[in-house]
């Protein structure tokens, strides 16, 4: 690296003192001495203008060129340029680059300006979209409580007396309804929370094995009345650090997606670990009719659906997967998918193992005495 | 749902007298005729303010307290109860449809309330945690 006045400054000095000592040796060494004065005169005044001239250019050239720099630099910092300060004289070229500097900065300025304030609208709309979206699904709960509360006490023959099978199947069909228009304000409320990364977890130390036996003998009756087995496999038990609650939610949006998917007969769906050096990976795995490998990377967006079809059979606010993933992204893990088609689909999301003992067992301690 | 811990049996030795403080009429009526049916006694009202007065004046088994409410908020009457009567906040049983956050729910327990219920709330869970209570 080197400075153009310095440059200037050691060709130009170097340049000037050759003219000079040339000047010098031609007076000691001439016979005419008037002549060689005259040289030496010369040669003194033409080193000493080019001393000038070096000094007059460096200062026209860098001059600019360290301001445009100045301005260059507080523009990238602020997106702003603040008003000339070269003047119109000095050098054409530099001017030039000057100018479509500032025109270049104008344009540039403006965009960012246009964009930040389009950021701002959208993110504006976003909190309200999402504020929007809890109020609603708060005051979605609320009716639904007395419903449930009617529900359950109409089913009990002490309090509102006996009914017959066809009032009772109707009563069942209400309660079906309401339970899934309650899970699905339930995953919206969840979904919003995600997408805000206000999602609340409270982490412990986990053993795996048990984690996978809870959500098992959460799912086995269901399963088991389907006629779907489920089946446990266990390549790993691992201690995770993680929430409790929001793993189940994961395994139980999972197994009740591959619940839908399995074929009617022979349905399998295996749930479990394998073994990882850094997490504990857990999966899910159905046989059932897979999905396609161009919409795989597109399931764990909120609302996707495989099949959009107006015929689909598999009905779903396609949150599910979306708030699988977004959990497990909170919990530190992440989520993917393996399938072939007509072979089955296994899900996998990773969870970061229970690493400094001590630490950990602080907190164990902790979340154990809170919920006390 | 399958719990049957409400037939009225069970409930006769023991009446309790329940107060419900709730903005929702329709809550309110649907507990009340849920409680009645299950001879407990119970006591309705839709304004906070109310809820307290009557806390102050009337003895209740448990009180079961909605948060979010126009004018008189839950967190108000807690205040109030913190302040002038902290023995009444170990009846009370909080329903509300909010998600509530970890550390409120930490530190409901700390004032003593064990009980934080996610409206919509199965009516068999409300009525043992109001027996629980009391017990």
């Amino acid at each position: 690296m080197i400075k153009i006045k310095q440059a200037l400054f050691l060709i130009f000095g170097i340049t000037s003192f050759i003219i000079f000592y040339i000047g010098f040796l031609n007076y000691i060494t001439t016979q005419d001495e008037s002549v060689g004065l005259v040289i030496l005169i010369s040669s003194a005044i033409v080193s000493v203008g080019t001393l000038f001239a070096t000094f007059y250019i460096s200062n026209n050239i860098t001059k600019p060129i360290e301001l445009l720099a100045k301005r260059m630099n507080e523009f990238s910092k602020n997106n702003f340029i603040t008003k000339n300060s070269l003047d119109d004289k000095g050098i054409l070229e530099l001017q030039t680059l000057n100018k479509n500097f500032e025109d270049m900065a104008k344009k540039v300025g403006g965009a960012l300006e246009k964009e930040k304030l389009l950021n701002l609208n959208l993110q504006e709309m976003d909190t309200r979209k999402t504020e929007f979206m809890s109020m609603i699904s708060h005051e979605l709960k609320t009716p639904i409580m007395p419903i449930m509360g009617y529900l359950q006490m109409l089913k009990k023959e002490d309090m509102m007396g006996k009914l017959n099978e066809k009032q009772l199947d109707a009563l069942n069909e209400i309660t079906i309804s309401t339970q899934k228009l309650q899970k699905l304000i339930q995953d919206v409320l969840v979904a919003e929370k995600i997408d805000l990364g206000k999602l609340s977890v409270e982490k412990e130390i986990l053993d795996a094995k048990i984690l996978v036996e809870n959500s098992y003998k959460a799912f086995y009756p269901i399963c088991e009345n389907k006629d779907v087995k489920l089946i446990i496999i266990l390549k790993t038990s691992e201690m995770v650090f993680s929430d409790v609650d929001r793993i189940s939610q994961v395994f139980s949006n999972l197994i009740s997606n591959a619940l839908s998917f399995v074929p009617e007969k022979n349905g399998v769906i295996e749930i479990g670990t394998i073994d990882n050096s850094e997490n504990v990976t857990f999966f899910v795995r159905d046989n059932g009719i897979g999905i396609p490998e161009d919409m795989q990377k597109n399931i764990f967006k909120k609302f996707y659906q495989v099949d959009t079809s107006s015929k689909r059979k598999k009905e779903g606010s396609g949150l599910g997967l979306s708030i699988c993933e977004g959990i497990v992204r909170h919990l530190g893990g992440k989520m993917w998918v393996e399938s072939k088609i007509n072979q089955g689909t296994t899900f996998f999301f990773d969870l970061p193992k229970a690493k400094i003992p001590l630490e950990n067992f602080k907190s164990f301690k902790n979340s154990k005495n809170s919920k006390k | 749902m399958s719990n049957t811990i409400s037939s009225p049996e069970n409930q006769n030795e023991s009446r309790l007298n329940v107060l419900i403080i709730d903005d929702n009429e329709q809550i309110t009526k649907m507990i009340s005729s849920f409680l009645d049916m299950s001879n407990h006694e119970c006591t309705v009202v839709n304004d906070g303010k109310e809820g307290v007065e009557l806390i102050k004046t009337h003895q209740f088994d448990s009180i079961v307290l909605d948060l979010a409410m126009p004018e008189c908020d839950g967190y108000e009457i807690l205040d109030t109860l913190q302040n002038e009567d902290p023995s009444q906040l170990s009846k009370i049983i909080i329903l509300t449809a909010s998600n509530i956050p970890i550390e409120t729910i930490r530190k409901f327990k700390d004032l003593g309330i064990s009980s934080c219920l996610q409206k919509p709330v199965d009516i068999d869970q409300l009525l043992s945690k109001i027996t629980d209570i009391t017990n």
